[in-house]
């Protein structure tokens, strides 16, 4: 580790996704020394993952890019594949304990741990696991980039395509109440995909609600009726089961109609939510990050309006998607605003 | 009901089939007014229309059953329309209300 220079103030961050590299491009641009601390062996979290982001299908490697060159500076440090598991303060003085046993001091720490995918395999009725042409929407991504192939004969005529919302999300059964907010778009997004790519498909969309919350959003929702003709059909499906042509049999109620409707399909996209990448643990003046258990809820912000980046504790910030589902422009705006909020910090502008 | 000769009828299936091939009329009216795709189900018409008060009509349940294939269904509810226009005055999504009506009402088996 660098020799500690009592000008300069270094700030961990822990996590280096989305929300994270957008923090240390920041705090760096601003003289503070960044120890940015991840799990994985590369930088970009989940972006890394995706083909294209909402609304306007701009490729996420433009956006990753952006991002990995920020944090291209002498006074930024990268410990891959090191998970963080406890954070104590004595003495002003942040002390970051690892697993594997590794100690990194720092005068603050930024928590940008982001989120986890729902694991499908819980919602069984749905087959992921089972059979191969149920796959998330974090898998047809990778199938959309090319790592992947698809789970069906895509020269095939007359493809038919499901895509159920809210997997995972406001299901008391899986411990999740909340909307994971990101899904709905997504699903759009990613059955004009599948329609470009298949013009002579079609693709359903079985949702509880439509959440088009952001701008542009709703406009893209009324493109893909009116433009590339997606049904969608309210109501969730029940189950689904392999056909006698070895496809996938699905059953949902139509509830705007009032009747059950069934129908086959060659693949069924699960669109999971997001839920906690760790849990905070409060114990004897220290804080522990944890692995999250069932229920396990996102983390909380010392005021939902006027401490939105701060954890109780001072000099703890929290930032991204760790607090809650998000998108990535809210994530890196809310890194932002983080970044101040560190920097009135060393400058004693807050307690 | 039919065949209760025997202690059993056959039951009227209420599960809609989405494996069956859209007839063509249900392609014609979605052709000819397209403005039917913009609807989102929020049920504004049905909520505005005097006829709904005393017949089946809802006019989404309509879009509904086009986009599913229903073609029985569409024709025996279109008929009850007086084609006041509220509807159309009401709907958020500018769908043409009376065009579609008139050419739901026309379809034949």
């Amino acid at each position: 580790m660098s020799q500690k220079n009592n000008n300069i103030k270094q700030v961990a961050i822990i996590g280096a996704g989305p929300a994270g590299l957008q923090a240390a491009t920041v705090l760096s641009q601003n003289q503070v020394q960044v120890l940015l601390i991840d799990k994985q062996a590369k930088t970009g979290g989940h972006l890394e993952k995706w083909s294209h982001l909402f609304p306007d299908s701009r490729p996420s490697n433009e956006i990753l890019k952006v991002l990995q060159q920020g944090i291209q500076k002498e006074n930024i440090q990268f410990f891959k594949n090191k998970r963080v598991s406890k954070i104590s303060k004595s003495n002003g003085q942040w002390e970051l304990g690892t697993d594997d046993g590794l100690v990194i001091n720092s005068d603050a720490v930024v928590i940008a741990t982001g989120f986890n995918t729902f694991d499908a395999h819980q919602k069984e009725e749905y087959g992921y696991g089972i059979y191969p042409a149920v796959v998330t929407s974090e898998n047809l991504e990778s199938i959309f980039k090319g790592e992947t192939t698809w789970p069906f004969n895509s020269s095939g005529k007359d493809l038919r395509f499901g895509i159920v919302h809210c997997v995972g999300s406001r299901d008391a059964k899986c411990g999740n109440l909340y909307c994971s907010k990101v899904c709905c778009v997504t699903a759009v997004k990613q059955a004009i995909e599948l329609k470009k790519k298949f013009p002579g498909a079609t693709v359903y969309c079985f949702y509880m609600d439509m959440r088009m919350f952001g701008t542009g959003y709703e406009e893209l929702y009324q493109e893909a009726q009116t433009k590339y003709n997606i049904q969608f059909i309210r109501g969730r499906l029940s189950e689904a089961s392999p056909s006698q042509d070895n496809r996938l049999q699905v059953k949902a109620e139509d509830t705007l109609l009032g009747r059950p409707a069934k129908l086959t399909l060659d693949m069924l996209v699960l669109m999971v939510g997001m839920i906690p990448a760790v849990s905070l643990e409060m114990k004897n003046d220290a804080v522990y990050l944890n692995q999250p258990a069932y229920g396990s809820s996102f983390i909380t912000p010392d005021d939902v309006f006027l401490k939105m980046n701060h954890h109780q504790q001072a000099g703890l910030f929290i930032t991204g998607a760790c607090k809650g589902p998000a998108s990535i422009p809210e994530v890196l705006q809310d890194a932002k605003a983080t970044s101040i909020e560190v920097l009135n910090y060393f400058n004693n502008k807050i307690k | 009901m039919a065949g209760t000769k025997f202690g059993f009828f056959d039951a009227n299936v209420r599960s809609i089939n989405l494996d069956v091939e859209t007839p063509e009329t249900i392609e014609g009216v979605l052709h000819r007014e397209p403005s039917l795709l913009k609807c989102i189900g929020c049920g504004n018409c049905a909520a505005m229309c005097t006829a709904g008060h005393f017949t089946d009509l809802r006019f989404y349940r309509l879009n509904l059953y086009l986009k599913r294939g229903l073609v029985n269904e569409i024709r025996k509810e279109a008929q009850n329309c007086m084609l006041c226009g509220k509807c159309q005055l009401t709907c958020p999504r500018g769908v043409n209300i009376r065009h579609a009506i008139l050419l739901m009402s026309s379809i034949r088996p």
